[in-house]
């Protein structure tokens, strides 16, 4: 693919007026191989959209280019007692259209709940904003929303407003693994039946077991309780927003409540992977498409939507769940709608 | 034309099909009473079946609609052109399911907000998205409106708490959009999402997924007075600094207080402040206790006449009581009340409160105000009678000029109550016609024929059936104001 790299939201405008052909949108590449191939699309680079035009500490809010990288967030609301009080890594913009985690859950923010609006360019150049600066509004339809786990086929988002939270007076991150099954899913329960879940968990399972991992966060006192009424142990973050796909194998997400996982555990062979977010979210990695079909049949009889979103195969991507037909319409009507002409591949 | 009134009977039955002009007269507002319209028929559906089977009709017959649920919408948003028929849902209150392992359940659209959290009150649970009208208004207007309330400086608006929509489009079909797993299945964009605050133009959602929130194991609700609005502005914004995160944070100004104590939501504010702030807390009884003392130390830093702390729950429920009962109260002072919504950051919101004053000074109207102050989220009410064109115009002109000064201080024309036909007008504060046109296109990728709630929410030519009092009157306002 050839590669454009623009270094505003306007020159950015103006290439895609000059309908360069189809475009694939990228941020750090930090999730490339999960897209499908897009031979002959010009690659458009938007890391160097990095700036992080306003960060409004009173008003726990902030606007960023959607190539800031997270790291780069961090270390600045760091110096402001603040945070992004999701986790994930890449550019913000990725992030944002990745959306590895699902819904705002028990255990924590994700990007849905904690984007404001933004500002961004339809494929035929058009700019835009939709949303607000601020921590509410409901005046006009949120566009914005769209853009979460859109992986860019509706629109460049070039600058996105965030809401922002304090930064906890204490946090610590814990992990468990070499759990078996039952143990894990356990003490997984007991977190969630406690009414201030922890602001992150997450289930990893594989050939070792079982790891749990989370973050607790708030005052010290309440961090100290948690940690030990649960006997967690702190350790260094152990977060992963997304797994990779063995050589042949394939990845299928989809989104499981927390009742389903035994059964999904019950599916895996042991050299496949499973991470599970605590907002419903999941992924696996699997060995082969054998493996895929029979994870894929395990969660239609659970009443679990899951599909294959990364394969060395094309014909087999997008195998899974049968997408309902009325959200289906609607999705191909919005894509057609805001990119007519499929641009953004 | 009576023979789609003898259609819909044959679908749903004589009793659910109201066409009477007497017996529509219950429909011809929602609580901005301004904007008055009798809607040609009002159908009853007991069922995503029924309206299903209403929908389809009513596109084939291409006559326009207006999903409605509770009417306690304030800016017009389920008020009906007279050529519209309004698919009323209030009959649709049953709660389908509840999952405590899960944490979620699944209610029709007419359940009443509060009634949902009373049926899991006995499992620890509750629905954490509470209007002020939630002893009255449904889960599925507060879908459409996208609604908030006091407690959602915590817990976020609607859209955080729902997880799925059974919708009927506008052309009859079905869209099954997220569930209890998730808003958004991959592979898909957030449909639910952008459907959620959409006011009644994407679809009729007659099934929907929420998710339900433990309960915390204690609340603590605080109270404090002080002489000046300044004061109570600065507590709040101590109180966001020291890093806290009350599940509430309301301040009342004077006028709302006198018009509550003079009512029957009488609370025993101090009726000589200047502004009482309400915070609550809650989470873990050690946690909350700390933060208390962090509260009433910044109370006292902000010169507070005096504090108190709701020591059960009767007494808190007295604290809530004004707060909650503050716009009844308001509606007692005149015959009309204008409540708008309109949002500032939170950091302005000293600067906000001034400029409404001197707007209210110079059109010579009286405003009130009660917020939501942690989200800078204002309502300033503006009494009327709707009776003198004279005093309306200046109300009018009044409203106008503060959703600009909202804006022009960084925030919204609305945080709360949607644009609906009241906001119409003021839109173009916050957008540019081409914000307005991608708008415009998700819109009609839900509703090609723009048969669903036409004229509301989005400024569009020639949409709406019967242009409304209000927006003609804002425009005649605002014709008034260009430079000649």
């Amino acid at each position: 693919m050839s590669a454009f790299a623009p270094r505003s939201d306007a020159e950015l405008a103006d290439w895609l007026r000059s309908r360069p052909g189809r475009v694939r949108l990228m941020g750090a590449g930090s999730r490339v191989g999960r897209a499908a191939p897009a031979d002959g699309a010009h690659a458009v680079q938007l890391a160097g959209l990095d700036a992080i035009e306003r960060l409004d500490a009173p008003d726990q809010t902030c606007t960023v280019g959607c190539g800031v990288r997270r790291e780069a967030l961090d270390d600045a609301l760091r110096a402001h007692d603040l945070e992004l009080p999701c986790p994930g890594g890449g550019t913000i913009g990725g992030l944002f259209a990745a959306d590895p985690l699902g819904a705002a859950s028990h255990a924590g923010h994700s990007p849905r709940s904690l984007l404001l609006g933004l500002e961004g360019v339809l494929a035929d150049g058009t700019a835009f904003r939709s949303g607000a600066r601020v921590v509410k509004s409901v005046a006009g339809y949120d566009v914005h929303k769209l853009f979460v786990g859109s992986e860019g086929r509706l629109y460049a988002a070039t600058k996105l407003h965030l809401r922002l939270k304090p930064r906890p007076r204490a946090e610590s991150w814990f992990a468990h693994d070499g759990l078996a099954d039952a143990e894990a899913l356990a003490r997984l329960q007991a977190l969630r039946a406690e009414p201030v879940a922890p602001a992150a968990v997450q289930l990893r399972r594989d050939g070792g077991g079982v790891t749990l991992v989370g973050r607790c966060a708030g005052r010290p006192t309440f961090v100290r309780a948690q940690l030990q009424k649960h006997a967690l142990t702190e350790s260094e973050c152990a977060w992963s927003d997304h797994l990779t796909a063995p050589t042949g194998g394939e990845i299928v997400a989809g989104l499981a409540r927390a009742s389903a996982l035994p059964g999904l555990f019950a599916a895996l062979p042991a050299t496949a992977t499973l991470l599970w977010h605590g907002g419903g979210r999941f992924e696996a990695a699997l060995p082969d498409a054998a493996a895929s079909d029979a994870l894929l049949k395990t969660a239609a009889a659970h009443d679990v939507t899951a599909r294959v979103v990364a394969t060395t195969a094309p014909a087999r991507r997008e195998r899974g769940s049968p997408t309902d037909p009325g959200a289906a319409h609607l999705a191909a009507a919005l894509r057609s709608a805001l990119d007519p002409h499929g641009i953004l591949v | 034309m009576a023979a789609l009134e003898s259609r819909l009977r044959a679908l749903l039955s004589d009793r659910r099909v109201l066409d009477a002009p007497d017996a529509l007269l219950a429909w011809e507002c929602d609580g901005f009473t301004v904007h008055k319209s009798r809607p040609r028929a009002v159908v009853l559906p007991e069922s995503t079946a029924e309206v299903q089977a209403v929908v389809r009709l009513l596109h084939q017959e291409r006559v326009p609609f207006v999903p409605r649920g509770a009417g306690t919408c304030l800016s017009g948003g389920p008020t009906a052109g007279t050529d519209a028929v309004v698919i009323d849902l209030a009959r649709m209150k049953q709660v389908l399911r509840i999952d405590a392992d899960d944490q979620f359940a699944v209610v029709q659209p007419g359940v009443v907000n509060v009634e949902l959290t009373a049926a899991v009150r006995h499992l620890g649970l509750h629905y954490a998205p509470d209007p002020s009208s939630q002893t009255v208004c449904t889960i599925g207007g507060n879908l459409a409106e996208n609604s908030g309330g006091p407690h959602c400086f915590k817990y976020g608006m609607t859209q955080d708490h729902v997880l799925g929509a059974v919708v009927v489009l506008p052309d009859g079909e079905i869209a099954r959009l997220g569930d209890a797993g998730g808003p958004r299945p991959p592979g898909l964009p957030d449909l639910l999402g952008v459907f959620c605050g959409s006011e009644g133009t994407f679809g009729v959602a007659t099934e929907i997924t929420v998710r339900l929130c433990r309960d915390q194991s204690a609340v603590r609700t605080l109270l404090a007075s002080f002489a000046s609005m300044a004061d109570a502005c600065r507590a709040v914004g101590a109180i966001v600094r020291k890093g806290l995160v009350p599940a509430a944070l309301e301040i009342l100004d004077r006028a709302t207080i006198q018009a509550v104590e003079a009512s029957a939501y009488r609370a025993g504010y101090p009726a000589d402040a200047a502004a009482v702030l309400l915070v609550e807390l809650d989470g873990p009884p050690d946690v909350i206790a700390e933060e208390a003392d962090e509260v009433r130390a910044a109370f006292a830093a902000h010169g507070a006449l005096r504090s108190e702390e709701a020591t059960d729950d009767a007494e808190r429920k007295r604290l809530w009581k004004g707060r909650k009962g503050a716009f009844g109260a308001m509606g007692r002072v005149s015959t009309d009340l204008y409540v708008l919504d309109g949002v500032v950051p939170r950091s302005r919101l000293e600067e906000a409160l001034d400029g409404i004053t001197a707007i209210g000074t110079k059109h010579g109207v009286r405003i009130t105000n009660v917020f939501h102050a942690g989200d800078g989220n204002l309502h300033p009410n503006i009494p009327f009678d709707g009776r003198d064109a004279a005093e309306t115009a200046r109300v009018v002109a009044a409203g106008h000029e503060i959703l600009r000064l909202c804006v022009d201080l960084g925030g919204s024309i609305s945080g709360e109550h949607g644009i609906g036909t009241e906001k119409l007008d003021h839109f173009g504060m916050m957008y540019s016609a081409a914000d307005r046109d991608v708008m415009a296109r998700v819109r009609a990728a839900f509703d090609p024929h723009g048969r669903c709630n036409p004229g509301k929410a989005l400024p569009s030519r020639g949409a709406c059936a019967e242009p409304a009092k209000w927006p003609q009157m804002v425009a005649k306002v605002l014709d008034a104001e260009k430079p000649r």
